[in-house]
């Protein structure tokens, strides 16, 4: 019986190395089934939307936050279809650069942003956004204009031992889009020709309101309902919700919310502890259905230090897929402390959704801390640096020093005496 | 240290009932006026006469002042009030700005919030810069400063902190015998926000005299033990043991250390046949045989 099967197993993989050698192909084994449209990635059967990847959890697909730390904190990435709510620190330093970055990475894998605000016009938004850090070799084919068939030259002259030069080359786009995540330099601005060539709405509150209108207790506020339908007729429009079935490639929508729940929004959420409740509320329950039934992933930033009212938060919390808090050091008691000293602040997981899953996908560190230096934003784990005092304790140490003197004359003397040795 | 009030945008004066800031207000109105800026001042909480006393006549005439203190919901029906009420008094001053720096004084903020919604008065006040900016001259950060006057015994939290995150500036006053001192937060974009604090004393002709210090008698003693701050005290992992878990640690016994007790308890006899038994109750597929156990397996 067993003999068998590998007869017929070794039937089938000659019959696809055949097949291999016809193709272009990284590898030469080669799946048995309909065949690869040309592009050589294993994904490319599974995802035809760049930028985006499968997770290789629960199979959901995920866009890229910005940052490649966050990606990981959050098990891979964004979720398509779900809302990420930032918890903005005190002085909205740290959460507009998360903000700035997922803006980033949209138009670095090309896909459509809706940034909407209320104090800041989205196209100065953009006009700040970092600029990305290229590969070396991408970004020399970048600036100089060059050809492919200039690397190809130099690789013929050298003596390689494998044949990487019948290997395909990547492809010298503007950006290579292929990676998931990507890098960006904060102290640049980005190159004014990629923002000119992305597409994106912008949503700028104060000249969308038309009128002031009294504002009935128990319903949306007036810009929300506005942002809403704003974000409603683009998901329609330009179909990421399926409904014009379009012969060109599939997009996500990257929907950019800032200061969400602000007094700028005409939302009073903040000001009064008894104020309209149920507005952001709704909000978020009404946003989450559009972003469900399309192509789109959010992310709003929220000043959650202003709300008075601390059930708000947590229902605003439950409403959200994925909650992230930042907390900065600045002003507060924590920046003397000698344990946050490398750090600017602390960043909290609140929340991971668990999406089509019986179990959270959360990592198990929870001390985590962030650090922007001048080009890069980290996120590290917690760690106490080394206490390198002379007082720091060592009664431990003592205590091992006791019994191993039963252990016989055969440990050597060292094991006999009282005193513990330092190295 | 001129160059320290250089404030522009939104500027809040937080007050308190000890130490007031209408003074410190019309000072730097002064100081605007003389620097050849546009001032319009809106005034609220006290009369026309009151406010403009102690400004010299030339200052006098350069300032713009809408009077919403006589008649504040215009019963007068004179025909001289701001439409819209207070809300409609913001947005006229915005209007009959000119381009170029512009300083707009409101006397008080405090008055303000108290009769208009929240929300209504942030959407305003950052209103008001844009509009500026769209009227012509270079970025309204440069060109507009809104000195708004704040008693913050007033007001909650909630209203404090929703301006505070609209204010370019917080300026709080404060002081210790009989020296005021403004504590400076400026929140400049995308970079971190700078406190500082002056001492400062306003003049009879409302001139700003700054100080580098506290007077010398009035200095608290350094506190000789500034108490050391324990790293590892609040944090989600536990480094130091108490009391009670020390003892419990030391006292444990490990499974591979030969101590008196269990050389003890294994020189003992072993325990008795009649105290350990097996209890077992043979099922449906057993079938024991008593002579040879190993009947039923298979091999």
């Amino acid at each position: 019986m067993a003999a068998v099967a590998t007869c017929g197993t070794g039937a089938g993989s000659t019959g696809s190395m055949v097949a291999a050698g016809s193709k272009n192909n990284v590898t030469s084994f080669q799946r048995r089934g309909p065949r690869a449209s040309g592009s050589d990635s294993s994904y490319s059967r599974l995802v035809s939307i760049a930028g985006t990847r499968p997770s290789v959890r629960n199979g959901q697909l995920l866009v890229s936050t910005g940052l490649p730390a966050l990606d990981q904190l959050l098990g891979g990435g964004l979720a398509v279809g779900t809302v990420l709510l930032i918890e903005e620190d005190k002085y909205n330093i740290y959460s507009s650069l998360l903000f700035k970055y997922f803006l980033a990475e949209g138009i670095i894998n090309g896909h459509t942003l809706l940034v909407a605000s209320a104090k800041e016009d989205p196209a100065d938004i953009l006009q700040e956004l970092p600029a990305p850090l290229l590969d070396d070799n991408v970004k020399k084919d970048f600036d100089e204009d060059a050809c492919n068939h200039k690397t190809a030259e130099s690789n013929i002259k050298m003596k390689i031992a494998w044949r990487y030069q019948l290997l395909p080359k990547m492809e010298a786009g503007p950006v290579s889009s292929s990676r998931f995540g990507h890098y960006y330099d904060v102290s640049k601005k980005m190159p004014q020709e990629l923002i000119e060539a992305s597409k994106w709405h912008g949503f700028f509150f104060p000249e969308k309101s038309s009128s002031t209108l009294n504002i009935e207790p128990c319903s949306l506020t007036h810009g929300y309902i506005k942002l809403l339908q704003f974000i409603q007729n683009i998901i329609y429009e330009e179909g990421f919700d399926g409904s014009n079935p379009q012969k060109k490639q599939k997009n996500i929508l990257r929907i950019g919310i800032q200061n969400l729940g602000s007094p700028l929004w005409g939302d009073d959420l903040c000001c009064t502890e008894n104020g309209n409740s149920r507005s952001l509320t709704k909000f978020l329950y009404v946003l989450r259905g559009l972003l469900r039934t399309s192509l789109s992933a959010c992310m709003i930033t929220m000043p959650t230090h202003l709300i008075q009212n601390k059930a708000i938060i947590s229902r605003v919390t439950n409403l959200s897929d994925t909650v992230v808090g930042l907390e900065s050091f600045i002003g507060s008691e924590r920046e003397t402390n000698p344990l946050y000293k490398d750090y600017h602040g602390l960043i909290h997981i609140r929340q991971i959704p668990r999406l089509n899953n019986l179990i959270y996908d959360v990592s198990d560190v929870k001390d985590l801390a962030f650090k922007l230096k001048r080009k890069l934003f980290t996120i590290e784990r917690l760690h106490l640096p080394p206490d390198l005092s002379d007082t720091v304790s060592r009664s431990s140490k003592q205590d091992l020093a006791e019994p191993s003197k039963l252990l016989g004359p055969g440990c050597g003397v060292m094991a006999g005496g009282k005193k513990h040795l330092d190295f | 240290m001129e160059s320290v009030l250089a404030l522009r945008g939104l500027v809040l004066l937080r007050d308190s009932v000890e130490w007031e800031g209408r003074s410190l207000l019309k000072a730097l109105i002064k100081k605007a006026a003389l620097g050849g800026e546009q001032v319009h001042i809106l005034g609220c909480e006290v009369s026309e006469e009151e406010f403009r006393a102690g400004f010299d006549s030339s200052i006098n005439s350069r300032l713009v002042y809408y009077d919403l203190f006589r008649d504040p919901l215009n019963w007068a029906q004179t025909g001289e009030a701001l439409p819209g009420g207070p809300l409609g008094a913001l947005q006229a001053m915005c209007e009959r700005t000119d381009p170029g720096p512009v300083t707009v004084a409101l006397d008080s903020l405090s008055w303000l919030l108290l009769r208009l919604p929240c929300a209504a008065l942030c959407q305003a006040l950052c209103a008001m810069s844009r509009q500026h900016a769209c009227r012509g001259g270079g970025p309204a950060a440069e060109q507009l400063c809104v000195l708004g006057l704040l008693h913050r015994e007033l007001h909650g939290p909630g209203p404090m902190g929703a301006l505070s995150s609209l204010a370019q500036a917080e300026v709080t006053l404060s002081g210790t015998a009989g020296q005021a001192s403004a504590h400076m937060l400026r929140r400049r974009p995308r970079q971190r926000p700078t406190l500082e604090t002056l001492w400062f004393s306003v003049l009879p002709d409302l001139s700003l005299d700054l100080q580098g210090g506290p007077p010398l008698e009035s200095q608290p003693h350094p506190d000789p033990h500034t108490p050391q701050v324990d790293p590892a005290s609040h944090l989600t992992f536990n480094l130091h043991l108490s009391k009670r878990e020390r003892e419990a640690k030391d006292s444990l016994t490990l499974p591979f250390q030969f101590s008196s007790e269990k050389q003890q308890a294994l020189l003992r006899p072993g325990p008795s046949p009649a105290t350990s038994r097996i209890f077992y109750e043979p099922d449906a597929f057993d079938d024991l045989d008593p002579e040879d156990p190993d009947g039923d397996l298979d091999v």
